[in-house]
């Protein structure tokens, strides 16, 4: 039992340097949040597709660390999306703003609504 | 009669479907690319210095025809258009300056050492964060800047090709 424990302490020495890289010492947990958010809306300009959070290009770590001091510095969610965009253009905010495209948010809607009513125009005159 | 109505509304839809994405299988559309960063000015907030460890003069970016290639010796396709860079250097009249990204001092000198070096100087920047605010994705890359302003940027390799399509209406 003894033994057991020993190793467990020996393995959590050597996990910790792995834990240490992804932390970010400068925020607190509500912070964190929306550096997840944020990295998890803005696309990595060196890939084809993905967003930050999930990508190991050298310039997505460099972004997420970027993100994290501006959060520090008091920056909003919107400043910070809007840094982006300047940056590296449109292309980079996954979130879509649906003001920029009411049609594509509308048509499925409408679609949905025009079915639904013919579907049950239809039965209710098959019925009588 | 509702039923036919109905039914003729469905195969039309289903028409418009099949048509769409038949045309799209048509229309070959470039991929959105990440926006470059041309027409934005350089501005410089922090010093910098080359690999040698020298300290840069920023009049030495800021005034005139400069051209910005970012490079790094671990970066395979910066060595692929090295040859292209050093003739240029040596047939039109280039102000070359480098950005060595995310580099070794000690990687980078070697790099040049061996393969010939055709910069002015190279701004050493390890931690990637003057390219960063740069707008730099990744190496390599080439900026044109004029007067501190970038007028052409290159996201991948220069070669002759891309040169004259981009570059050489500036020389």
């Amino acid at each position: 039992m003894k033994n057991l424990r020993n190793i467990f302490k020996i393995i959590i020495i050597f996990i910790l340097p792995i834990c240490a890289e992804s932390l970010y010492e400068n925020l607190d947990s509500e912070e964190l949040k929306r550096l997840n958010y944020l990295s998890d809306n803005i696309r990595c300009p060196k890939c084809s597709y993905g967003n930050i959070s999930s990508s190991n290009a050298p310039i997505s770590k460099d972004l997420k660390e970027e993100i994290a001091q501006l959060i520090n510095d008091g920056y909003s969610d919107d400043e910070i999306f809007n840094l982006m965009e300047e940056r590296y253009g449109e292309y980079v905010i996954l979130k879509t703003d649906i003001d920029d495209n009411k049609t594509l948010f509308l048509v499925p809607l409408m679609v949905l609504i025009i079915s639904i009513l013919l579907v049950t125009t239809y039965t209710i005159k098959k019925t009588k | 009669m509702a039923t036919r109505i109905f039914l003729v509304l469905i195969m039309a839809i289903l028409v418009l479907m099949i048509a769409t994405f038949s045309l799209s299988l048509v229309e070959k559309e470039e991929i959105a690319l990440i926006e470059n960063q041309e027409g934005k000015s350089l501005n410089i907030v922090d010093d910098l210095y080359d690999i040698e460890g020298n300290q840069i003069p920023l009049e030495s970016l800021l005034e005139g025809k400069v051209l910005l290639n970012v490079w790094a010796s671990w970066c395979i396709t910066c060595l692929v258009e090295h040859p292209f860079l050093k003739s240029i250097t040596q047939s039109k009249d280039v102000k070359l300056i480098g950005i060595n990204y995310k580099d070794q001092s000690f990687n980078a000198e070697k790099y040049l050492l061996e393969n010939g070096d055709p910069y002015i100087f190279s701004i050493y920047d390890l931690s990637g964060e003057f390219s960063l605010k740069l707008g730099v994705t990744g190496a390599p890359e080439t900026f044109l800047l004029i007067d501190g302003v970038i007028v052409s940027h290159r996201i991948g390799e220069v070669n002759m090709e891309i040169w004259n399509e981009k570059f050489a209406q500036y020389f």
